[in-house]
């Protein structure tokens, strides 16, 4: 790893189809060690298949990838002994209890944390006994978060570890992985929440179509792409877009379900022009907020979807 | 090794916890040895009641009934002679009360001083299939000596019986290897099913995440079947000779060895079937259509030689023909495992054709 001793995985020239569609098209990065780095798109944009070659559970058609200075189309036994995986559904043995299973999966890596500090970390300690088929959906997320963490990691993949997750699960397992970041480990996250991506990754890759179409910090990102702040709202009879670009400092409107945002450097004027606008074409305004642009805001602008879409 | 430790357990883990699988491992193998055992278990040689109506010729009806008297098997009179008229004697075999009326008319004496051919009567009900195959060539039998007495004719050959097989089979002899094979069938092919259930959960893939081969995966399940079908047959044989003293003439060694090749070989065909089919919805009904015709196809409770011609090249092809025959050869006769090479070929052709193409077309997910 000598002149990137920084560099955990590096990803080049990924290319990966399925028939006629090209679910990875040419997609190239780093992660460095001790990052958390985020991996947002939408659902189809190739994100779980990108992540599933870099874990050695997909072969790649061409391209490179090299996970903790090792050939992952080699060595993919020994790059699997040291990188601890959470994925999206937790598919895991019904008849066996947490501890049972916390326990087998040790069994399958040469080197361990004991099982309890694994339960322990994701707050099963009193679920421990329960069956797998008799956990909630909230515990069974926990505890394939747990066995992530099994065999103490160098790097860790998360494919959207809080989905399903409880507000209070939610920031407890936030403290996890921001623990397990100041170890000086490496986190690969995919997630479905802009405000998970915002605050717990220090880079994120945005991927849409099979490719990365923008990647760097959060605030990078919104730095780079919205000078402005947003003012969202939902009107009753929808202006046209050239009558909301037409407004004081409007950069650029979005329609999110039934609100519409617009972007703008000029708050206080773009406001009174837009209740000028409203009670000259008589009709009302209404939830409006005025905030910050977010990662959500770039997610956006740069693939005209929300995320859970 | 750790791994196959970690994959040993949560089987073990599991199969403590399935119902179904303890009940078809355990209880259903013993349920049908119970069953089958009692309810076809040798009666000995039955007491047949025989009414025997004198007509008016009582030397004969004496000799009659002296030479019925005289047939003792075990023990025991196979007949049980009582004097009756013969009306009376035709409603109590109709009603069932007894098994036979003989007839022996008036005349019988005066015939036989003459040495002219005379004829008794006896009256049986058919149906009663017992009676036809035993006791109506019994009687035949003892008419056939009674009558060589009062000719005085010397019986000049005489029939000398010897049984080549070192002991006496006995319905339940052969029930219980074929009880024991049975259950190998049934632990071995839903040997399947797991495979399918783990690949259908996800659990394989899942497993993919981390260093475990998935080879092992289905490994440490077969090494675990290994161990339940040597459980299974240790209390199969166990109740056999607690019960219904079955004798296990062969050696241990032999029996473990054509339980493990069996269950491979019933293995193999669960795994043929999980490069098949997806689901297990999908799995158990084939199961079943495979499992349950074998079971009265290879003669698991009665011989096939019965069975239409046509079944026949249906029975000389299926595995378990050849396992309930080892097994038969190991615990009746004894046979050494070195003289049973067409079982064992069969055997292991099987293996091999399964697993060939379990190998060229399973997919792990």
């Amino acid at each position: 790893m000598n002149n990137q001793s920084g560099t955990v995985i590096s990803v080049s020239q990924l290319h990966k189809s399925y028939g006629a569609v090209r679910a990875v098209n040419g997609v190239s990065f780093e992660v460095h060690k001790g990052e958390v780095f985020g991996m947002l798109g939408p659902n189809g944009a190739g994100k779980t298949t990108t992540v599933e070659i870099i874990e050695g559970l997909r072969f790649s058609d061409s391209g490179s990838v090299t996970v903790l200075g090792m050939d992952v189309s080699k060595d993919v036994r020994s790059v699997k002994q040291r990188i601890g995986v959470q994925p999206q559904s937790p598919a895991l043995f019904p008849t066996l209890n947490v501890r049972e299973i916390v326990m087998f999966f040790s069994d399958l890596y040469s080197k361990s944390i004991p099982a309890s500090e694994a339960i322990a970390l994701v707050a099963l300690e009193e679920s421990s006994k329960v069956l797998v088929k008799n956990l909630s959906g909230g515990q069974q997320q926990r505890l394939s978060v747990a066995l992530a963490f099994i065999n103490d990691p160098d790097i860790i993949f998360l494919d959207e570890p809080t989905t399903g997750l409880d507000p209070q699960a939610r920031r407890t397992l936030w403290e996890v992985i921001e623990k397990f970041r100041n170890a000086g480990k490496t986190i690969f996250l995919t997630t479905h929440y802009m405000e998970e991506a915002e605050r717990l990754c220090d880079r994120v890759a945005i991927m849409d179509h099979g490719e990365i179409i923008a990647l760097g910090t959060p605030r990078q990102m919104i730095d780079e792409h919205f000078k402005e702040s947003a003012i969202q709202f939902r009107m009753e009879r929808y202006p046209s877009p050239e009558a909301l670009m037409a407004l004081p400092g409007v950069t650029s409107t979005a329609e999110e379900g039934e609100e519409i945002i617009i972007y703008t450097n000029n708050i206080p004027a773009a406001i009174s022009a837009l209740l000028n606008l409203a009670s000259a074409s008589q009709t009302e305004i209404h939830d409006m907020s005025i905030r910050q642009a977010t990662l959500e805001d770039v997610f956006l602008k740069l693939t005209g979807k929300r995320i859970r879409d | 090794m750790k791994a196959f430790k970690g994959v040993f357990i949560a089987n073990y883990k599991q199969f403590v916890r399935d119902r179904g699988a303890l009940f078809f491992s355990f209880i259903f193998p013993i349920m049908f040895i119970l069953i089958f055992g009692w309810a076809f278990s040798d009666p000995g040689v039955a007491t047949f009641d025989v009414a025997l109506v004198d007509e008016g010729s009582p030397v004969t009806a004496g000799a009659i009934e002296e030479g019925l008297r005289q047939v003792i098997i075990d023990d025991n009179s196979v007949f049980e002679v009582e004097a009756g008229e013969l009306e009376k004697s035709l409603d109590s075999l109709r009603n069932g009360d007894i098994d036979a009326v003989i007839v022996i008319p008036g005349d019988m004496d005066s015939s036989v001083d003459a040495h002219s051919p005379d004829n008794l009567d006896v009256y049986y009900d058919p149906s009663q299939t017992y009676n036809q195959q035993i006791m109506v060539p019994i009687l035949n039998e003892v008419i056939n000596q009674v009558d060589r007495i009062i000719q005085g004719a010397p019986v000049i050959i005489n029939l000398e019986e010897h049984s080549i097989q070192t002991k006496e089979l006995r319905y339940i002899d052969y029930l219980v290897p074929g009880i024991l094979g049975m259950s190998l069938m049934f632990t071995g092919i839903f040997g399947g099913v797991p495979v399918i259930q783990q690949r259908q959960a996800g659990i394989i893939r899942r497993l993919g995440c981390t260093p475990l081969r998935r080879s092992m995966l289905v490994f440490g399940d077969l090494v675990f079947r290994m161990i339940i079908v040597i459980l299974t047959a240790a209390i199969i044989v166990g109740v056999g000779r607690l019960i219904f003293d079955v004798q296990m003439v062969g050696n241990w060694f032999s029996l473990c060895g054509i339980v493990i090749l069996g269950t491979l070989v019933f293995s193999c065909i669960g795994y043929l079937i999980a490069a098949f089919v997806k689901t297990e919805e999908g799995a158990i009904p084939i199961i079943n259509a495979i499992t349950f015709p074998m079971m009265f196809l290879s003669g698991t409770f009665f011989e096939v030689t019965n069975m239409p011609s046509f079944i026949q090249p249906v029975v000389d092809v299926l595995p378990l023909t050849y396992v309930s025959d080892a097994l038969r050869q190991i615990m009746v006769d004894g046979v050494p495992l070195h003289s049973m090479g067409i079982d064992i070929a069969v055997m292991a052709g099987w293996t091999a054709a399964c697993l060939a193409v379990t190998i060229r077309f399973f997919r792990w997910d």
